[in-house]
């Protein structure tokens, strides 16, 4: 399977690196992941939540990077 | 006509436009450090303005000269300056929470963090970077003074007569109220209100006297006598709750009876804290002092149960003790408004306290704060093109400071104030500065700037968006008379804060978990370990000497149990939802109360373990005693364990039954002893001894009750934040 080819954001004429955007969305995406979790009750199934956090933190970021935006 | 909004925003904008002026005038570098100066010591009176700047231009002076110091002795070590500075932060971290002066630690952590990574790298200009730190500091505090001082000058002398009479009129109030819960007619939840609405009184005033004593000469002229009164004060609001948890022992019928002149020693003295608060408002008073007796029927004393008689006893002096505390205030007031001198009463000595007793939570925070140092710090020396460089790990520590003092405030709160003040400041400095072209068109733009800022967060409870505004607004338009425009100085800036609060998140942790619930359980077991230890303590014998170790734990102990409670308090509004989905705030409120019961019964307790006993009833009794606290203390035990571990039926049972024995048991040691061997202070300090024991097994009993009622099980369960 092809991935995308890294390249720059454009936004207002101000160039952002795609590993940045990558991060965004997914600290985004953790976000929205722990929230639910939480309000199902699906937290408490976790022996430490925070390092849990930081690693759907960083399993985003990879994925989104590799497959969607091209970090 | 102006609001005073607006005539402050006014005083604050045009400071923070002639200190630019003169700093660009004279061709300093760095204005924006005279235009921090302006920003944060604006505050509502010339008096809270002047102390606050005070602390600053010392904080600063202090930091200058540690800062030089430390660069003097380890400019070629890299790592021993990290550690030094990071020290003496952590120092400054640890005095900032429990100092008057708080501010003055906070100033000087953060220029010695400023000064050491402006002038760390660079030792060469060291001193002139400190001494243009310190000469913006001042030009900034000197331009506000003046612009205070003659532009709509606002004096505090009003506000502090205003707060020193709200102080006498809601104590004279709440003891009334408390009068009333002895004549039957009184009303429990007014009470309470009261004694809340006490505290935040006497905060006001503590407040008003810092800043009035600086701009009012007729204070500052008698700020010994106002010093006294104040600690004067502090006594009385504290007998005033003792008096109000002791009439919750006892029966109201059973004072009435056996005092026969209650009512006349009641009225005398509500009349006297009246005169006070008249006084206090400048009007002369109508009576003078009168002496009260308050005398027992012994006869019908005799005829209560042992532990009733004990109760009546502490009840009675009580109010004794505010007999006292009400004549001396009134001879303080009479004195301060020039209707009468007070007797010679001897300043009371000062307590030098010889052990040093750290505060664990202050020693958390430090541990945080200089967790905060060191990430930022190792990332600007391992990570290449950090945003903000040597900014982002002084921003860090200056803002640090303060987080790690309020470790209840979630970092998620400072996130919309950061990108909000970023985005306004950005917003100037890309699109309006490159217009300017004249100091008229730029002081204008300072000016209409600041004015907007300080207009629009002037609530006390908006400090915290006006802080950021101000001081994102002089740090992203970096004034100077070489102005350069860079888009990448506003990029680098808000890129900086999404690392500065990823440090503050991560660092949350450090050293324990930052939910409130947990906090608030682990402070719990904290109290109930202190408990413990504290009644294992009361087993010793009075004659053996005690070593100074032991001396400490039990010093360091009992700060514990008498400091905790009021640090659950400040805890329990951040509790989370999710951990009150079957529990009120009012439940939880009410843990507190009795949990803050049953510390003053502690403290009580160990005051009167200490006072000498007469030695036959200290033989009889000593048995049963022992029972007794070791019941308590294994109380105290489970209870550390987890805090619905007390199992209330149970307890109850067994301390009523305790109670019952002890009882039965003082009536026999009393009767079988002829009255020769005791004298009536030995029995009345007895009393006082019974009294306190069963204060601290009712408040307990209170304590699992309320702790009973609420459900633990969530608290426990893992949660993200």
């Amino acid at each position: 399977m092809l991935t995308p080819v890294p390249h720059e954001f454009a936004i207002g004429g101000v160039y952002l690196p795609p590993i940045l955007i990558a991060a965004f969305i997914g600290i985004l995406a953790a976000l929205v992941t722990t929230r639910l979790l939480n309000r199902y009750r699906l937290s408490r199934y976790f022996f430490y939540p925070p390092l849990v956090s930081l690693a759907l933190m960083i399993i985003y970021t990879v994925l989104i990077g590799t497959f969607i935006v091209g970090a | 006509m102006l609001s005073r909004k607006a005539k402050e925003s006014i005083k604050v904008a045009l400071a923070m436009t002639i200190a630019y002026g003169i700093s660009l005038s004279q061709d300093w570098d760095k204005p924006y450090w005279a235009g921090f100066a302006v920003a944060f010591v604006s505050l509502a009176s010339i008096g809270q303005s002047m102390n606050k700047a005070a602390l600053r231009m010392f904080g600063t002076l202090m930091a200058m000269v540690v800062a030089l110091t430390f660069i003097a002795l380890f400019a070629q070590d890299r790592w021993a300056f990290i550690l030094t500075v990071s020290v003496y932060a952590g120092f400054c971290c640890y005095m900032m929470s429990g100092s008057k002066h708080a501010y003055f630690w906070q100033l000087s952590s953060t220029v010695v963090l400023i000064i050491s990574l402006d002038a760390g790298p660079d030792p060469v200009n060291a001193f002139n970077t400190a001494v243009l730190r310190a000469e913006q500091t001042g030009l900034g505090i000197l331009v506000y003074s003046l612009v205070a001082i003659f532009l709509w000058p606002n004096r505090s002398v009003s506000a502090f007569n205003a707060a020193a009479t709200e102080l006498a009129r809601t104590q004279n109030q709440f003891y009334q109220a408390c009068l009333g819960l002895v004549q039957g007619q009184g009303d429990v939840p007014e009470v309470r209100r009261l004694s809340t609405t006490i505290v935040q009184a006497k905060t006001r005033f503590d407040q008003q006297l810092n800043a009035a004593e600086i701009d009012s000469t007729d204070v500052w002229e008698l700020r010994r006598t106002w010093r006294r009164y104040q600690q004067q004060e502090m006594e009385l609001m504290q007998a005033l709750e003792r008096w109000r948890e002791s009439l919750a022992e006892v029966e109201a019928q059973h004072l009435l009876r056996l005092l026969p002149n209650l009512e006349t020693f009641g009225a005398e003295l509500d009349g006297r804290l009246a005169q006070i608060a008249q006084m206090l408002g400048d009007h002369a008073p109508d009576r003078v002092l009168q002496i009260q007796e308050l005398a027992f029927d012994k006869d019908a004393l005799r005829r209560l149960p042992y532990f009733d008689r004990a109760t009546v006893v502490v009840a009675r002096s009580n109010m004794l003790q505010l007999e006292q505390l009400t004549r001396a205030l009134f001879e303080t007031v009479s004195e301060l408004k020039g209707y009468g001198t007070a007797s010679a009463i001897p300043d009371p000595p000062r307590s030098l306290q010889s052990l040093f007793l750290p505060d664990l939570d202050r020693l958390a925070n430090v541990i945080r704060f200089m967790a905060i140092i060191w990430m930022s710090w190792l990332g600007l020396i391992y990570i290449n093109d950090l945003p903000g460089g040597t900014g982002l790990v002084s921003f860090a520590g200056a803002l640090g400071i303060a987080i790690a003092n309020m470790p209840q405030v979630s970092i998620s709160k400072l996130v919309a104030p950061a990108a909000g003040s970023v985005l306004f400041a950005g917003i100037l400095y890309i699109f309006l500065m490159p217009t300017l072209s004249s100091f008229i068109g730029l002081g204008l733009m300072i000016f209409g700037a600041t004015f907007a800022i300080t207009y629009l967060y002037s609530e006390p409870q908006q400090m915290l968006g006006r802080a950021f505004g101000l001081a994102m607004f002089v740090t992203i338009a970096s004034i100077s008379n070489e102005q350069s425009y860079n888009f990448l100085s506003v990029a680098t800036t808000a890129m900086m804060f999404p690392l500065i609060f990823l440090v503050y998140a991560t660092t949350a942790y450090f050293p324990w978990s930052p939910r409130p619930e947990r906090r608030f359980v682990r402070l719990l077991g904290r109290y109930f370990r202190s408990s413990e230890y504290l009644m294992s303590t009361m087993r010793w014998d009075p004659a053996r000497p005690t070593t100074r170790l032991e001396r400490w734990k039990k010093a360091f102990h009992a700060r514990e149990v008498a400091t905790l409670p009021a640090k659950l308090g400040s805890w329990a509004p951040h509790l989370d939802n999710w951990a009150l989905s079957s529990t009120s705030m009012e439940q939880v409120q009410t843990l507190m109360t009795s949990l803050q019961l049953l510390s003053h019964r502690m403290e009580r307790l160990l005051g009167e373990r200490d006072k000498p006993q007469a030695p036959f009833l200290v033989q009889q009794l000593l048995e049963d005693i022992r029972a007794w606290r070791i019941g308590i203390q294994t109380s105290f035990k489970r209870l550390a364990a987890g805090p619905a571990a007390g199992g209330t039926e149970v307890l109850r049972e067994r301390l009523n039954q305790t109670l019952d024995k002890l009882e039965a048991r003082i009536k026999e040691a009393v009767d079988n002893t002829p009255d020769a061997q005791y004298s009536e202070r030995d029995a009345e300090s007895f009393y006082r001894l019974l009294a306190a024991h069963r204060g601290v097994s009712t408040a307990l009993v209170e304590y699992v009750d309320n702790a009973a009622a609420i459900d633990w099980a969530p608290w426990h369960e893992e949660r993200f934040v």
